[in-house]
């Protein structure tokens, strides 16, 4: 990203002669991926010329002006629909920017178009989508991941310089470590949330996703940093590409935890990842063998608590103010035809399982329960940062499966296994790419860090990447 | 009543805070806009907004809480009350349940003169929800409804009691004081036609003496004080007669039809809602500062049953004229600062209590500093009782000049000389000999006509006590 | 195993409608989760508190100050069914008037 501001300073290269350049291979593959919902061409145009002239009067904005991004289509963008991938909200036009679209906007940066996802975020290959799935660019028989597939896709596809996303469970590491790129899912509360739409809110937060660590950095500078908006972003901090600095790896105590390296691993995946730890470790890296037990629960936790949040942040799709609606001869009618028509399955599935586990008699049993478990995760999560700077694992078991693989919804729910306790922890985390298994798909290395120590993660991401793509 | 039965009933209170913006977003709660035009991303709960918690919300809640003399809760959580109907834009109502802002507390106030007290259970925050309007004549017979948002967001604190009131007047007493305390404190203008004062109330009975209560019914939609107690008389009586004839009360929730005066079923206890009460995610729990808590306690106004008992300890006045100044407590500031110039409570209270206040309800009220001039000229006898009712009706008109130069204008100085009166006095006496001459045998009440010649004489300006006295030296002087 | 009669009232409570099919559906969905999620029942949490949120939050209160709302238009843009500056709804109470 430095390369691209750099010609833009220089005036080597324009920002329309980006944007076409973004539209032009967005033509050219969407065909075939399926990574984005809406293309706004005319906006995004529009944009790159304003920020053109602003260049030309040396009053650019930032030195990303005019550098095009792509937002996953949960993030509220004023004027241009935003539909969660959902039946209900296909021709749904926000009122509003989300915030962090408005500091997208205040540095120039011009929006191609909105990204695939799983309805509502829920789900993990964008099989879920009612815009059909979005396909990986490696194997055009595998899925993306998901839920921010899309946003993956035209990432490693290069359809966009870098994208949002968003992470609930996994939804931004998993397709990241699918699709090849550098994914971050921030500590909880650091970047808005205000626009984006909830899946559960205890848990969502907004990420990028780019090419490389230090434009994932970028754009999580531009991000980070505390919205009165949002009451949950209080006490977050601003965050500043940090210069880079290998000397940070000798000492760097790195936690491994055991139970993210066993069964249903796939030995390629942890070879990739093992070899990873081995390069740290020959810099001067401790490699510090951990546990953190409570992982057997994080899925079951996690799922108790995105289910019920769900279920009522995904009340208000009634037929009333906005969105689609299937008349009824009364209200109530009128609510569950058009929440029955307008959801999908699995949203469906899981407002049912949010609506029981919240409901008289369950709540202790289950929501309250999973709460408590999860001040338990909280707790081991804690207490493996006395040992260790760092967190490393696999980001996935396994690499992208195939398209219509996974039929049962448990099973779907196991791509989190390794990446949801960072959601329960409110811990940041961060997928990169570490090698490529025998079928040449991407295989990705997550990297945990405490609350806020979002730049040490980024030093060692940055350390690993250049040793592993030999990148001076 | 019967007297086989106990009436217990508890009420639950919703009043609207008196924010300039809305709870939770910074629209404005201007009452009587057009519809919808009072509306924003979050109260219209659009997909991705968030609540933004107003300060002046959690104050005044605060406020309420320490003017109810309730544990005030530093610590206290917002939870979502999840449920569908058209005027609630989220599908769920951001509230307090597992942690409210204030625990318990209670309110003393008088039934008669006697002193009740009524506990409070505690008080809540939350949302207000939209406004509908049915297309019939109710929202039973209406083919469709319309939504007004306007509303939706406004803060509201919900107050519940103990069900420690065991009439149905006593209910609407509480509710007055209760709502007396509310403007005492100024958190809510408490209009009920408005809708910003609203009243739910319990009620069941149960044998006389009974530990055990009874089965209770709710009444909703009750709208004014009126409505509360003739809800609260109509369901007694029906509770008492299913009771009599051997019949189960049943858990319900009953709305109160005020054409009809009678409550009707809304819904029974077995398709009660499951709210599914969770902690807001949206939302970190509030940690208030003890310090500013006690400071908020601290600057309190004087209380409505204060104020009553300082009037009756300290000025003097009756429970039925101290009652007046509290009840209005216009009259009661105007009361206090008349007392800064005229220190006599008494004159004040009856001068207030009088003509006054039926041209000041149509007028507005009068400077006090005149008042306490009007009171002064009465008590020196520069005026009659009269003449003090004509200034105070001048001055209604118009309160550029002092009592005292309305009477030095028209010449209404009392004439209370007693040398210039003797002199009209022996004329009169002079010009009737034949009267004094009856008067003097004991035709007593001759003596008002000769009260009545010095006043026509004087165009009444005569002092009458002066007047009185110079009559009865010089008749009954000569009397034998 | 959930019943088929708690898996309509749960469809009930949160508005769907659903077909015959998905009933069924949900009926083995609800059950299966439930099952997984058992060993959560088991882990001893009696000594724990929940957690809301993961990172503690202090709370910053907005000054009470009015903002601009929407345009009326703006507002009704998105209804399906818009009357006189309202949104329009059907009947309330179930059942003819
Ligand atoms: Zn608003």
């Amino acid at each position: 990203m430095k390369k691209l501001a750099y010609l833009l300073q220089s005036k080597q290269v324009s920002s329309i002669e980006l944007v076409e350049k973004y539209l032009a291979q967005i033509e050219a593959s969407e065909k075939k991926l399926n990574a984005l919902i809406t293309v706004d061409k005319k906006g995004a145009l529009q944009a790159a010329r304003e920020a053109d002239q602003r260049w030309k009067k040396g009053e650019n904005r930032s030195p990303w002006d005019g550098i095009p991004i792509v937002l996953k289509d949960n993030i509220s963008t004023r004027g241009m629909r935003t539909t969660c991938a959902s039946k209900i909200l296909a021709d749904y036009v926000p009122l509003y920017d989300a915030s962090v679209v408005t500091l997208l906007r205040k540095q120039g940066l011009p929006i191609l178009g909105k990204a695939n996802l799983d309805e509502f975020a829920m789900g993990s290959s964008t099989e879920y989508s009612s815009f059909g799935v979005t396909v990986n660019p490696f194997d055009g028989n595998r899925v993306a991941g998901g839920s921010s597939g899309g946003s993956a896709a035209a990432v490693a596809a290069g359809e966009t310089p870098w994208a949002l996303g968003t992470d609930t469970g996994g939804s931004i590491r998993q397709p990241a470590a699918f699709c090849g790129v550098v994914g971050l899912k921030p500590t909880y509360g650091r970047v808005s949330r205000y626009g984006v739409v909830a899946l559960a809110p205890s848990l969502d937060q907004v990420g990028p996703l780019a090419k490389t660590v230090e434009d994932a950095a970028i754009l999580f500078s531009i991000l980070a940093g505390t919205d009165p908006k949002d009451a949950t972003s209080a006490n977050a901090q601003e965050f500043n590409v940090p210069n880079w600095d290998d000397a940070l790896i000798k000492g760097l105590k790195i936690g491994i935890p055991k139970e993210f390296f066993g069964e249903g691993l796939h030995p390629e995946v942890e070879e990739a990842v093992r070899r990873a730890l081995q390069i740290l470790e020959e810099e001067g890296a401790l490699l510090v063998p951990l546990s953190l037990s409570t992982n057997v629960y994080a899925i079951d936790t996690y799922l108790t608590i995105v289910t019920a949040e769900a279920s009522s942040s995904l009340a208000r799709y009634d037929g009333v103010r906005y969105g689609q609606r299937k008349e009824g001869a009364d209200s109530n009618t009128m609510f569950a035809k058009t929440r029955g028509e307008g959801f999908g399955a699995e949203v469906k599935r899981r407002i049912m399982l949010g609506t029981y586990v919240l409901g008289a008699g369950h709540y202790e049993d289950f929501y309250e329960q999973a709460q408590k478990v999860r001040t338990l995760i909280k707790d081991d999560l804690q207490s493996a940062w006395e040992k260790a700077d760092l967190i490393i694992t696999p980001t996935t078991p396994t690499t992208a499966f195939k398209i219509g693989e996974k039929r049962n919804p448990l099973e779907m729910y196991l791509s989190d296994l390794y990446t949801a306790i960072a959601n329960l922890g409110g811990i940041p985390a961060l997928s990169l790419p570490c090698g490529k298994d025998s079928r040449s798909l991407p295989i990705g290395l997550q990297i945990m860090a405490n609350h806020f120590q979002e730049e040490l993660m980024f030093q060692a991401a940055y350390f690993l990447e250049k040793k592993l793509l030999g990148r001076a | 009543m019967s007297r086989k039965y106990d009436t217990v009933i508890g009420l639950e209170i919703h009043v609207a805070l008196l924010t300039e913006s809305k709870f939770l977003c910074s629209c404005s709660t201007e009452f009587g806009a057009p519809p919808n035009s009072h509306c924003c991303p979050i109260c219209l709960g659009l997909p991705g907004s968030l609540p933004a918690i107003n300060a002046k919300a959690v104050e005044y809640a605060v406020i309420a809480g320490s003017a109810l003399n309730c544990v005030i809760n530093p610590f206290s959580k917002f939870d979502r009350k999840n449920y569908f109907y058209p005027d609630l834009p989220k599908a769920y109502q951001i509230t307090q349940d597992a942690y409210p802002i204030c625990g318990p507390g209670y309110l003393d106030y008088y039934v008669q003169d006697k002193l009740e007290r009524t506990k409070i259970v505690r008080i809540h925050l939350e949302e207000e929800a939209g406004k509908l309007i049915h297309s019939g004549e109710s929202i039973i017979d209406s083919e469709y409804s319309l939504v007004d948002y306007n509303r939706a967001g406004i803060p509201l604190i919900e107050i519940v009691t103990a069900p420690d009131i065991t009439a149905p007047e006593q209910a609407r007493l509480f509710l007055e004081q209760l709502r007396l305390v509310m403007n005492y404190i100024q958190v809510s203008d408490t209009k009920m036609e408005e809708g910003s004062l609203r009243c739910d109330a319990n009620i069941s009975l149960k044998p006389k003496g009974s530990p055990v209560l009874g089965t209770k019914v709710e009444i909703k939609n009750l709208n004014s004080f009126r409505a509360l107690e003739r809800a609260l008389e109509f369901e007694k009586e029906r509770q008492r007669e299913v009771l009599e004839q051997g019949g189960q009360i049943e858990q319900e929730s009953r709305t109160w039809d005020e054409r009809a005066g009678k409550t009707m079923t809304m819904r029974s206890k077995a398709d009660a809602p499951d709210y599914r009460f969770f902690p807001d995610p949206n939302l970190p729990p509030l940690n208030l500062d003890p310090v500013w808590i006690e400071n908020l306690k601290k600057s309190l106004p004087e209380l409505p049953l204060e104020r009553l008992h300082r009037l009756k300890d300290q000025d003097r006045l009756s429970h039925y004229e101290a009652a007046f100044l509290v009840n209005y407590p216009d009259f009661g500031d105007l009361f206090e600062k008349v007392k800064v110039t005229f220190p006599e409570p008494k004159a004040i209270v009856n001068l207030l209590m009088g003509d006054y206040a039926r041209l000041a309800r149509e007028h507005g009220h009068l400077n006090p500093v005149r008042l306490g001039e009007l009171l002064q000229l009465l008590a020196d006898e520069v005026i009659n009782k009269n003449q003090g009712k004509d200034i105070l009706e001048e001055l209604f008109k118009t309160e550029e000049d002092s009592p005292a130069e309305i009477v030095e204008k028209r010449g209404w100085r009392m004439l209370s000389d007693a040398a210039q009166l003797r002199k009209v006095v022996e004329g009169i006496l002079a010009d009737n000999p034949d009267l004094v001459g009856r008067f003097r045998n004991g035709e007593n009440k001759l003596f008002g006509f000769f009260i009545g010649q010095v006043m026509r004489a004087t165009e009444g300006k005569a002092d009458p006590e002066v007047v009185n006295n110079l009559l009865r030296e010089e008749l009954e002087g000569g009397r034998n | 195993m959930i019943d088929r009669e708690e898996v309509i009232r749960i469809a009930a409570l949160a508005r769907l409608d659903l077909s015959e099919e998905e009933i069924e559906k949900y009926q083995r969905d609800l059950t299966d989760f439930l099952t997984a999620c058992a060993q959560l029942k088991k882990v001893d949490v009696s000594q724990l508190r929940a957690t809301s949120h993961a990172v503690t939050i202090k709370p910053r209160l907005r000054q009470d100050r009015v903002g601009p709302s929407l345009k009326q238009t703006d507002v009704l843009s998105g209804g399906a069914d818009v009357q006189d500056g309202f949104f329009r709804v059907p009947r309330i109470v179930e059942g003819q008037g």
